[in-house]
């Protein structure tokens, strides 16, 4: 708490450094925070390339939005969110950028929509060992906001407030998303359940 | 027995249900819930925390030299003395304090003046009133001494001299005349009108004989006061003031109507 308390007073003597013109003291802040920031990214957007852009897309956000920041919050909760923000962005630019893909494949005679297939069947991923994997196309198969808000629950330990303020909606909508994400991996995962 | 639903019992399995006795009770009480609750952790538990690859204390000079070349600085506010004194929290302390103040005196000052002015009314303004001239009430006063006085001549003129029945109306009317004589005659010395002093003297005189007469009036007394009163000419300075006053009172009081 103590340390908390003389990092968030040194967060704020760096601040006002840097708007009173010292660029470089930003760069105490950024180290300070980076791997906070890529932990959550990398849990919201599962690969690393993409947590690593968030971590600084998320940096450089904080950097021209630094004037509005009010001088009685803490940083480091102020800049996870820009961070969750620019995670989920990401999550949402791949799915789309994914669905595209799929549909540029499309047979021309199927008119059918055909979304990415991250089913894989449980007998084969239990055969290879590859548990992990079920897990993860079980995450991906939830919403950028269900993964996201699921991500901050379960691995994050953030309370629903918290997850609201985060993804900029209600806590109650954040609730909601919780909920969702946890009954849609129950069902991803029951097959897992069955074979152990 | 109700049963907890999924979305209680998820709330409960991440701490955040609002009573949480109740739900552990019920728990307790429910196998089937308790059951179901039991496997939506077992569920939980399964999922893995996704562990990010680990990244030590020169990730975050990597990402300050990645991003550092694309942020310009902040050019300092330089405020001016004026603007810095504004923005000194001392200042903004004792403008708050100063505002404060003056508001507490507005107030106090408001909540006086009213007290004020339940307990003195203002005197709401009235136009004043168009003084009203004294004089037509001496005229109305004099005009109506007049008229009677008049009628009193013209009475003691054409007096029968063979009758006596007339004889003591006429001397009580004589010595209420003579006193109200008087008065008209002090308001005349006030007022310097020699035309009416010299007609309200000779009436006097008149009247005081009227009034007096030794004996009361007889036809020998009221012969003499008819030949006074011709001499005098009284009945015609009476009738000639008559006649000015109401041309005076006309000419005054082009409303007039009302009496005293």
């Amino acid at each position: 708490m103590v340390s908390n308390f003389r990092m968030d007073k040194n967060d704020h003597a760096a601040i006002q450094a840097v708007l009173a013109g010292d660029k470089e003291a930003y760069g105490t802040l950024v180290v300070r925070h980076s791997q906070t920031l890529f932990r959550v990214a990398f849990r919201i957007t599962g690969n690393e390339a993409d947590a690593e852009d968030a971590v600084q897309e998320a940096f450089l956000r904080g950097y021209r939005k630094l004037e509005g920041f009010e001088s009685r919050s803490n940083f480091g909760t102020w800049i996870y969110r820009i961070a969750v923000h620019c995670a989920l962005d990401k999550v949402r630019r791949r799915h789309i950028a994914e669905t595209l893909r799929v549909s540029d494949c499309n047979d021309p005679e199927q008119d059918q929509v055909q979304v990415a297939d991250d089913d894989a069947g449980p007998e084969r991923l239990l055969l290879s060992g590859e548990i992990s994997a079920l897990q993860t196309a079980a995450l991906q198969s939830l919403t950028a906001t269900e993964r996201t808000a699921f991500v901050l629950r379960h691995m994050e330990d953030r309370s629903t407030a918290e997850i609201g303020a985060a993804l900029g909606i209600d806590p109650n909508a954040a609730k909601q998303a919780v909920f969702r994400a946890v009954q849609k991996m129950r069902r991803r995962l029951a097959p897992l359940r069955v074979a152990t | 027995m109700k049963h907890l639903t999924d979305e209680e019992m998820i709330e409960q399995a991440y701490g955040e249900v609002e009573s949480t006795a109740a739900v552990e009770r019920h728990l307790a009480a429910c196998p089937q819930c308790a059951d179901a609750f039991a496997e939506l952790k077992h569920d939980l538990a399964e999922v893995d925390r996704i562990q990010a690859p680990y990244r030590d204390a020169s990730y975050g000079l990597q990402v300050w030299a990645a991003i550092a070349g694309s942020l310009p600085a902040y050019r300092p506010k330089h405020r001016s003395l004026w603007g810095s004194f504004w923005a000194s929290p001392w200042t903004k302390g004792l403008s708050f304090a100063a505002l404060t103040a003056l508001l507490v005196s507005c107030a106090f000052y408001a909540g006086r003046l009213s007290e004020q002015r339940k307990m003195h009314p203002p005197i709401a303004h009235v136009e004043p009133r168009p003084q009203q001239p004294k004089q037509p009430i001496v005229v109305v006063v004099l005009d109506d001494h007049l008229d009677r006085s008049e009628r009193f001549l013209v009475e003691l003129k054409h007096a029968d001299l063979d009758s006596t029945d007339m004889a003591s109306p006429m001397r009580d009317e004589a010595r209420s005349l003579l006193a109200a004589n008087r008065i008209c005659q002090q308001k005349a010395d006030k007022a310097a009108d020699p035309e009416l002093t010299t007609a309200l003297d000779h009436l006097d005189r008149l009247l005081a004989d009227a009034a007096n007469a030794p004996g009361g009036l007889n036809p020998q007394s009221i012969s003499k006061l008819q030949n006074e009163m011709n001499a005098d000419g009284v009945l015609f300075e009476v009738r000639v003031l008559r006649s000015r006053i109401t041309r005076n009172s006309s000419a005054n009081n082009p409303q007039k109507g009302g009496t005293i």
